[in-house]
């Protein structure tokens, strides 16, 4: 039941992740930050099998930082998700693969762009405008097809993570304790305040 | 005396330097010139081939330009056959770059790549340093046009105009004096055959005896890059005055 | 005649030299010069920079002071390409080490590492030592201590208050020696390294690279103009300096007490 999001807009992307820490139907942490920034312009954010997401996460973050020292330079978002991807398939094939369903937000500061891409354990990967993974997918999707557009800005892209949101909790059957929200824009990545306990009206 | 310090493998001499690199170093100045200059809008490299038969053959591929990847060119002086080993090392570099992260390498990093290889050569192994420099020209979003040159030490730098190889002090004084910051290709190139004519032992220049090659960005913005034909160097030479023919006069 | 000694790559000679360590720290010598100086609360490294020639083009010209991590800086003098090589090797421990402990190096740690890498090739087969001396500086994780180092080829390193590596490095450790002071604030410290480096470096402020490490913040490379500016409050110091020693003295100890430098040394080889 863990939930992944990601929305792009005009000039900024969100990511968000559930704050719930699940091992089978038991919630064993209700603060749990299912991201790491990877530089200034990349966040991941991850859901999967319990170890190898955050194994997998910092084994990524650690390269990407040594990128950036060794040049002197970041890797731009379009770079770290083919890379990402490649450390997957190379896994996928090894004999301890790794469990995990990443989603990829950043800013491309050369392009000027807001970036977003969906990578899943088999490593498959694609440039969306807007992502979920797990069971957000068979209720966000539907209602950001309907509502996104490329060009909204960043109110606009919170009432659109609201809107998910407040569906996801009308209808998962165990609570997922709310959702951490990252925003990536070209000033860099913060954390963006999110209320999560407003009522829901449930037919 | 400094011969204990010189024959086998690249270790220091008492007063710290690395006589094989500097015997490498001295190789290259014997070898044909090759400059290259960089311009707003691109980068001309150019080179001198020294014809040593009448028999080879004229019409095949560059001997002294070669293309390290879609954004990336460069020029030799030194040890053909070393030169090889690391173009090959250089594309192979660049390909792999490009698989892992699907964007082409940076200038600077594919440079510090073959540097590095290079450095290697004068610290281990028990192996020669490569006897060849190099003149990098390349393009990549972060710096957009990009001139470099590196050496057999594994130092490198980067460069406005630079050369390298026989009478690269004059034709490095002829760049400096005649260098304009905001010149165009097409001004980069007369600089370049201005320079290789007046370096070069023969007065005569033809397509036979030099190489030229350009990078730069066509009009709908993609960059591309361009070993020169025959045709094309002897136009140039022609439009410059310093084509055979007219060997009488030397104009500008 | 140490015939033969200096030969092969690293091995005693019958006096007990490794020549080949000590002919790298020859070449040390013959790099440009390198300064380090503690404060009370930052760090500053001070680097003589060759003048860059016209055609050169600044943008993507090396430098000699690199990060190895965000919190840890190192200078370097001696062979450029070795230090290429050696900085790579202390940055990909410096984010192995964040990967498996989760913390960064401690200054110490990266300094262990170094020297160590480099006392490894002054005692395997078929390998030269590295021909560099480095000034590694930073701050510990949560810590407001600022830390300097130094290693040589040899492997060995140290830790020092102040201290310069390099070109006539000794003309200005003893500066530094004198001059130094514990609990400096920033521009006394940043004024000592610029005033350290001047004692080598004629042609001023063009010819200086300055960066200063404070606790929790990245690396600060200082621009031109403000080592400029040190440099001249410098220069008019010691102006200010000769004028108000000259009356009253006679002319010969009036100019010694202006020298900075110790006699009998020069400015440089």
């Amino acid at each position: 039941m863990e939930v992944l999001l990601g929305i792009t807009g005009k000039d900024f992307t969100i990511v968000a992740a559930s704050k719930a820490a699940m091992r089978g139907a038991t919630i064993l942490k209700a603060s749990d930050d299912k991201t790491r920034a990877l530089n200034s312009t990349s966040l991941m954010a991850f859901s999967g099998e319990a170890g190898d997401t955050v194994q997998f996460a910092e084994y990524i973050q650690a390269n990407i930082q040594l990128y950036s020292m060794r040049n002197s330079m970041e890797l731009s978002p379009t770079a770290t998700a083919n890379f990402v991807r490649g450390e997957l398939a190379r896994a996928l094939r090894s004999r301890r693969p790794y469990t995990v369903n990443l989603i990829l937000g950043g800013y491309d500061k050369i392009a000027d762009k807001p970036t977003l891409y969906w990578i899943d354990y088999l490593a498959s990967l694609a440039p969306v405008p807007y992502a979920a993974h797990g069971y957000a997918q068979y209720y966000c999707l539907s209602i950001l097809d309907k509502h996104h557009h490329p060009d909204i800005d960043f109110e606009q892209g919170m009432k659109l993570l609201r809107m998910c949101t407040q569906e996801l909790k009308r209808r998962l059957p165990i609570d997922f304790k709310g959702v951490v929200v990252k925003v990536i824009t070209k000033d860099g990545i913060r954390e963006q305040e999110y209320e999560d306990d407003v009522k829901v009206a449930i037919p | 005396m400094s011969r204990r310090y010189d024959s086998r493998t690249t270790i220091f001499s008492p007063e710290g330097r690395l006589y094989q690199v500097e015997y490498a170093l001295e190789a290259i100045s014997h070898a044909g010139t090759a400059l290259g200059i960089l311009a707003q809008d691109g980068i001309v490299l150019a080179a001198e081939r020294k014809v040593t038969s009448k028999l080879l053959e004229q019409d095949t591929s560059a001997e002294k330009l070669y293309i390290l990847n879609d954004n990336m060119i460069c020029a030799v002086a030194g040890m053909t056959a070393d030169a090889n080993i690391l173009i090959n090392f250089a594309r192979q570099a660049a390909q792999r770059y490009l698989l892992i992260y699907n964007e082409d390498i940076p200038c600077e990093q594919l440079v510090r790549r073959l540097s590095d290889l290079k450095q290697g050569y004068t610290q281990r192994g028990g192996l020669r340093p490569f006897g060849v420099s190099f003149i990098y020209a390349g393009w990549d979003p972060q710096l957009n046009f990009q001139l470099y040159q590196s050496n057999p030490s594994g130092n490198y730098g980067g460069w406005k105009a630079t050369s390298v190889g026989a009478n690269n002090a004059s034709a490095q004084s002829l760049l400096k004096q005649d260098y304009k910051e905001d010149c165009n290709l097409k001004e980069a190139c007369g600089l370049a055959v201005k320079v290789l004519s007046k370096t070069m032992d023969s007065t005569k220049l033809s397509s036979e005896k030099i190489e030229f090659a350009t990078i730069g960005r066509n009009k709908n913005g993609k960059i591309y890059h361009h070993l020169w034909g025959a045709d094309e160097i002897d136009a140039l030479l022609k439009e410059h005055g310093l084509a055979k023919p007219e060997d009488t006069e030397m104009t500008e | 005649m140490a015939s033969g000694y200096d030969r092969a790559l690293s091995v005693f000679s019958p006096d007990g030299h490794v020549f080949q360590v000590e002919y790298a720290l020859e070449a040390v010598k013959r790099g440009t010069c390198a300064v380090a100086v503690k404060g009370s609360d930052v760090v500053v490294l001070g680097c003589e920079k060759r003048s860059a020639m016209k055609l050169q083009d600044t943008r993507i010209t090396p430098s000699k002071i690199c990060l190895v991590d965000t919190h840890v800086a190192l200078a370097f003098a001696g062979l450029n390409a070795d230090a290429r090589i050696l900085v790579d090797k202390a940055r990909l421990e410096a984010q192995s080490h964040r990967l498996t402990v989760e913390d960064p190096v401690s200054i110490e740690y990266i300094t262990k590492y170094v020297a160590g890498v480099q006392q490894r090739y002054t005692q395997s087969g078929g390998v030269r030592p590295f021909g560099i001396s480095t000034l590694i500086v930073g701050f510990d994780p949560n810590d407001k201590t600022p830390r300097l180092y130094q290693t040589e080829p040899s492997g060995i390193y140290s830790a020092w208050k102040a201290n310069a590596i390099g070109r006539s490095s000794k003309t200005v450790r003893e500066f530094l020696e004198r001059n130094h002071k514990d609990n400096m604030d920033r521009e006394e410290t940043i004024k000592l390294t610029v005033k350290s480096l001047l004692e080598v470096v004629q042609t001023g402020a063009k010819n200086i690279e300055i960066a200063i490490m404070a606790p929790g913040k990245l690396i600060e490379m200082l621009p031109v103009e403000d080592i400029e500016k040190y440099v001249e409050s410098i220069n008019t110091e010691k102006q200010e300096e000769a004028a108000s020693r000259r009356p009253g003295r006679t002319p010969g100890t009036g100019t010694a007490a202006i020298l900075t430098r110790g006699p009998g040394e020069g400015t440089g080889s």
